[in-house]
């Protein structure tokens, strides 16, 4: 009869009679992991979706995936502390395959003020082109233009700065700030943008304006205080910070979770945040399977006796008990990843509106409409958790059965 | 009665499937417990630190001025407020502000911050400025140009106390206003946004340099009860003119309270994830126990027990465990939230993070609040009633010929 070489055709077919025979049961425990995989998928495509949207207006808006600084400019920002060796970085740059682009920025701290408010801020000064293609600023351009006007006596603000300062486009601005010479200078300015970036560094503070005339502002004859860097790919950005740090020892260069460490640390947090309820689901899930699994094998220790008796081995019977979990498990993640995937895809086109706590978003600096990721190994972590909870599941009513001693079984009723 | 003692002995025959439906539900209801408790703790901590650092419970401003925060929209007659608050039941501190922007002019750098007119003895109440004190002294009421300073300006500035700095500003009268000051003190709040960028001048002599004598941008409140602020502000309402707005911190700091809910909804969010799938178990639990008794189920029914009993029956089983394990979470989860409520939990490695979003609190205490541990434990007692309904109403559609011959 059965032979333990038996073929897994009818490992199979045993199996999944069995399941059939419990319909109700089978359909309830495919159900539990298809609808907690599919809670789990779309919260872990929903935060991450969230906090690499964070990530990237930061590097898009503010460091880049590297940024180059002065000797000593991070720990005391001072317009003193130039990069005056400009060209030399650029085409150092320029050469680099990893790169995908690189701005150049003058920052100082000053008083932007109208006729009524005054707030402190941020100037930028940039060159709008170069920024355009780096960080693709029109993306969060909230009103008017992406432009300095003629004579470049135009700015573009922060949104946060222009609301405290109930500017909007074509009113003047005064910056006063201080210039090389310790004087403070000043110079007045036409609104003619707003921008939203999330980074609440730029949205609170940043009055960008032309980079020659910020230079002239604030008395500078060459240089730079800060050089911005996207690369192709992320992994690629410790060895060209390496590489940059051996080429201009006169140079600080840093990555972006070097300068903002909390938007790291969320990442870090999220992950670790994922994969305890991750965890904790599971261990309840496979609370559930091993449950089904112990009561049918127990049910039909008779069946299994016989079986036994007419000579099938153990191990096939072994077989057809995994055999059943497995298929559960194997239905349950394909339904659940199914529902996940098609729910994360919705959500990563059409975004989730959460325009109602919009003033909360901006607390945090997150997107008002927040969009999902899927990563490939979310539907590789979803098999493994899977997979596992239904192996441990099987084990103890396993090693029950054997104990069991089925063939006495036959004779009691 | 009867049903509730057939149920109870059906309980105790199944050993094993009761431990692990109590088990399970009792754990859920302590970690929903134990989640609300530590949520609405930290939440409300972050609240709390962010509205007593500066902000205040309870603002006065004039009717525009928080939508139009200018100059033409001031308090004009800050002794009549005065007054008028005095004689007020319920208030424990009050006094007047005068927020502008200057830019400051040390030796070698020029940044620009808030200066604020503040009167030095109610503002000890009112913020936590005095308390905040790490270098040189507070502010006291006969004060001239001494200027108390946040630490992190200070280092911006790379002035200490006893240096002398120049600011230029604006004027209550929009004129043209500049002085030298002389740092006397250093604060730091744990904001880094309010430490780097907040200065305290004593209101009276600011108010000759800013031409800005008896009006006042906010007029700060502290309730006797914190709790009651919002009877205190309906109350000065009532008494105010309709030039004025009396509004508590969940106006003023609307965003950080959304920013909370939104919190607590991802919150929500993940622990529904988690309860579904402990719905799921505790139906399959039943369903399997309802169907190993299903033989027995049938007897009963062939002997004349209607389908009613047997629902009353099962229910009652069912009740009686959901209550249990309910009462048992609740007191395991309550436990809890009161033990990390006397002692808070510390995070000083997210201390930075916390900062970045304007949150000066490292340690997170757990609410404990009877009221929202029974309310959990109502939706839990409900969630695994429900559960188990499925399985009971099936096994109950069997005829009883049909239910005694089901393998």
């Amino acid at each position: 009869m059965f032979r333990s070489t038996g073929s897994g055709l009818l490992v199979a077919r045993i199996a999944w009679a069995s399941l059939l025979r419990r319909r109700t049961r089978t359909v309830l425990v495919v159900l539990m992991i298809a609808m907690s995989l599919w809670g789990l998928l779309f919260m872990q495509g929903l935060y991450e979706g969230m906090y690499e949207q964070m990530i990237d207006n930061a590097i898009r808006s503010g460091s880049g995936h590297l940024t180059i600084y002065a000797k000593g400019y991070r720990l005391e920002p001072d317009i003193k502390k130039l990069i005056t060796n400009i060209e030399e970085v650029a085409r150092f740059l320029a050469k680099d395959q990893r790169v995908a682009s690189v701005v150049s920025r003058i920052n100082q701290e000053a008083l932007a003020a109208t006729a009524n408010y005054s707030r402190n801020a941020k100037v930028l000064g940039v060159e709008l082109g170069a920024e355009q293609k780096h960080g693709r600023l029109a993306d969060y351009l909230r009103q008017g233009e992406l432009a300095f006007g003629p004579k470049a006596r135009g700015a573009v603000v922060g949104s946060g700065l222009a609301k405290k300062l109930k500017i909007s486009l074509g009113h003047k601005l005064v910056l006063s700030a201080q210039a090389t010479d310790n004087e403070v200078s000043a110079i007045a300015l036409k609104v003619r943008g707003i921008i939203k970036t999330n980074n609440l560094a730029i949205d609170d503070g940043a009055v960008f304006i032309d980079q020659a005339k910020a230079a002239e502002f604030l008395g500078i004859g060459a240089g730079v205080t800060q050089v911005c860097v996207i690369l192709h790919s992320e992994e690629e950005m410790v060895p060209l910070q390496q590489a940059l740090r051996q080429k201009f020892t006169d140079l600080e260069v840093f990555r972006w979770d070097e300068l903002y460490p909390a938007l790291m640390q969320s990442r870090v947090m999220m992950e670790g945040f994922s994969y305890v309820t991750y965890l904790l689901v599971f261990a309840v899930a496979a609370l559930g399977i091993f449950g089904v699994i112990l009561v049918s094998i127990l049910e039909r220790i008779r069946e299994f006796g016989i079986m036994l008796a007419i000579g099938t081995e153990f191990a096939l019977i072994r077989k057809i008990v995994l055999f059943e979990s497995f298929i559960i498990g194997f239905l349950g993640y394909l339904s659940g990843s199914l529902l996940g995937g098609l729910t994360l895809n919705y959500f990563r086109v059409h975004g989730l509106d959460l325009t109602a706590f919009s003033e909360g978003l901006d607390a945090f600096g997150l997107d008002a409409i927040m969009y999902s990721i899927i990563k490939p190994d979310y539907f590789v972590t979803a098999f493994l958790a899977v997979l596992l909870a239904t192996i441990l599941s099987v084990i103890f009513p396993l090693r029950v059965l054997k104990k069991a001693r089925p063939i006495e079984a036959i004779t009691k009723l | 009665m009867m049903v509730a003692a057939i149920a109870w002995r059906n309980i105790r025959a199944n050993k094993k499937r009761s431990i692990v439906t109590v088990a399970l539900i009792s754990l859920t209801t302590a970690l929903l417990v134990y989640s609300s408790a530590f949520m609405d703790g930290s939440h409300n901590k972050m609240i709390q630190a962010a509205v007593e650092i500066y902000p205040g419970y309870l603002q006065i401003t004039q009717r525009d001025f928080r939508d139009n925060p200018s100059y033409d929209n001031l308090i004009l007659d800050t002794g009549a407020l005065h007054r008028l608050v005095e004689k007020t039941a319920g208030v424990a501190a009050h006094g007047a502000r005068f927020e502008t922007f200057v830019l400051y002019a040390a030796r070698e750098k020029a940044v620009g911050a808030m200066l604020t007119g503040i009167e030095p003895e109610p503002e000890k109440l009112l913020s936590r400025l005095h308390s905040s004190l790490v270098k040189g002294r507070y502010l006291t009421k006969d004060d001239t140009n001494a200027l108390y300073m946040g630490v992190e300006l200070a280092k911006r500035l790379k002035v200490d106390v006893g240096d002398t700095l120049s600011f230029i500003g604006n004027g209550a009268d929009y004129s043209f206003a500049a002085d030298r000051v002389e740092v006397v003190g250093l604060f730091k709040t744990g904001l880094f946004d309010f430490d780097g960028g907040a200065t305290f001048l004593n209101k009276p002599y600011f108010d000759q340099m800013m031409a800005s004598t008896d009006l006042a941008t906010h007029y700060v409140v502290l309730p006797r009860q914190p709790a009651a602020v919002e009877e205190l502000a309906a109350g000065l309402r009532q008494q105010l003119s309709r030039d004025y707005r009396a509004e508590s911190w969940r106006q003023t700091m609307g965003g950080l309270v959304e920013a909370m809910e939104v919190d607590s909804i991802f919150g929500y969010i993940t622990l529904g994830i988690i309860f579904i799938v402990i719905f799921f178990v505790i139906m399959i639990y039943t369903l399997l126990t309802v169907f190993s008794r299903i033989r027995e189920i049938g007897i009963l029914r062939a002997i004349g027990t209607t389908p009613g009993q047997v629902l009353a029956m099962l229910l009652g089983e069912s009740m009686i465990l959901s209550l249990l394990s309910v009462c048992l979470g609740g007191l395991i989860g309550g436990a809890l939230a009161y033990y990390f409520y006397l002692n808070p939990m510390e995070f000083p490695s997210y201390e930075e993070q916390f900062k970045q979003y304007g949150l000066a609190v490292t340690s997170m205490p757990c609410a404990f609040e009877p009221l929202t541990i029974l309310r959990d434990m109502a939706i839990m007692f409900l969630l695994s009633l429900l559960s188990g309904l499925y399985p009971i109403v099936k096994v109950n559609r069997y005829q009883p010929v049909e239910a005694m011959h089901h393998v």
